[in-house]
């Protein structure tokens, strides 16, 4: 899993940003969101990989960083900003 | 849970438009002229570029490789080079390929008259997102009237080069009185040639279309069934090749955007920053100042009350466009 070939991303004070650069189109990203692509941006790997580093990282349940990760990494698929 | 707040609430999406500049630490999209050089001379350039055109003061190398350096720093997304012809800079690959390497996309907008099969296996390596090449007809007829010096079998030759490179390929179509009736045309002419994207909207009352206004200038009523056909062309290849043009009037436009600046600076050939191409205003100077300096300078400008008023000027006067090349410093 990584960020889609047109897709960039950039941490920003109020969290981050993804830039489509084909549909120009851009998301604004809170800090829990960019937390997330900021992993998927640094090291593509698959969801697991993923929410266990994130529950390294940040203190949480891994059930609930599962969810979270799932639901988000769902939505991102659906707007076409993620690829495997 | 990582936060209170559940990650997929927290993506809206927006269009750049949409995206208050304010917010953000760097633009997310520079759109430089590198040189007003140009090997064309079309009727309606809004850069009033052409041969012997360059400006005097464009940017030296070391300036330009200053100005990239922090665009690369500044983690600038998204670039693109125009001009004028920006193929024609003596250090066009040069650049490209820091851009690129240093993970910006890049799109080049070009005549495509100088693309050669080796010039454009050298943009596949270096990772150009895309090359936009401006094809204003369907047929030699319409293309070669528009474009001065241009040849239309020429920018074909090109647009083949890059498609057999595998670089991917943007048409860009600007109407006129004498070509608008080819659009239908047209698009389906950028689907043959490979074209992934089409774009078009209103020619502007700028630069050289101020001297030939009175042979380009499309009637509404041409207009209207421009706009008609690119919706029916949008819904045709759906799925195959995106069809973008622009229906709002300039005005409307920029009315929105006084309260939406998009996170876009045009930078001119000599280093001057322009808030958008359909305002006279600069809002700094990138061999004086440094890009971070420009982006604050930007936010501040779009909020100067001579930006507005220049806006609702246009209202009443919609042929002040003829002016934007009269920098106003702000």
């Amino acid at each position: 899993m990584r960020l889609a070939r047109y897709v960039k991303f950039r941490e920003e004070r109020f969290g981050g940003v993804l830039f489509e650069t084909r549909s120009e189109k851009v998301f604004a990203l809170n800090p829990t969101a960019s937390a997330i692509v900021r992993e998927i941006a640094r090291d593509g790997s698959d969801e697991s990989a993923l929410v266990a580093r994130l529950t390294d990282s940040y203190n949480g349940s891994r059930a609930a960083i599962a969810t979270e990760v799932a639901a988000f990494v769902g939505d991102l698929r659906s707007r076409g900003l993620l690829e495997d | 849970m990582l936060e209170a707040a559940s990650p997929g609430e927290a993506i809206p999406s927006a269009t750049p438009a949409q995206t208050s500049a304010g917010d953000l630490g760097a633009p997310l999209y520079i759109a430089w002229q590198v040189t007003n050089e140009c090997d064309l001379a079309c009727l309606h350039c809004i850069e009033e570029s052409g041969p012997g055109k360059a400006f005097r003061d464009e940017l030296s190398e070391r300036q330009a490789g200053a100005f990239l350096e922090q665009v690369a720093a500044e983690q600038v997304p998204y670039m693109s080079f125009s001009g004028g012809e920006p193929t024609l800079h003596p250090r066009f690959f040069e650049m490209a390929g820091y851009l690129c390497e240093r993970q910006t996309q890049l799109k080049i907008e070009t005549n495509a008259h100088g693309l050669t099969a080796e010039g454009c296996e050298r943009l596949r390596r270096i990772g150009v997102k895309a090359v936009q090449v401006s094809l204003d007809g369907a047929t030699r007829e319409t293309f070669n009237r528009m474009r001065v010096r241009g040849d239309f079998d020429r920018a074909l030759q090109g647009i083949a080069h890059l498609r057999a490179a595998g670089v991917p390929v943007e048409i860009n179509y600007s109407p006129t009185r004498f070509n608008i009736h080819e659009i239908g045309l047209a698009v389906d002419l950028a689907y043959e040639l490979g074209a992934e994207s089409f774009y078009t909207g209103r020619t502007m009352y700028t630069g050289n279309a101020v001297k030939t206004w009175h042979r380009l200038a499309p009637s509404e009523e041409q207009y209207g069934g421009f706009f008609e056909s690119l919706h029916a062309k949008t819904r045709e290849y759906a799925g195959r090749m995106r069809v973008h043009f622009h229906e709002m009037g300039l005005l409307e436009e920029l009315r929105y955007r006084l309260h939406h600046p998009a996170a876009l600076l045009i930078v001119l050939p000599n280093g001057l920053v322009k808030l958008i191409n359909a305002l006279p205003f600069v809002c700094g100077d990138l061999r004086r100042q440094s890009l971070k300096e420009v982006w604050a300078n930007f936010q501040r400008a779009w909020q100067d009350p001579r930006v507005g008023q220049f806006v609702e000027d246009l209202a009443s006067d919609p042929r002040k466009t003829a002016t934007l090349h009269q920098w106003v410093f702000l």
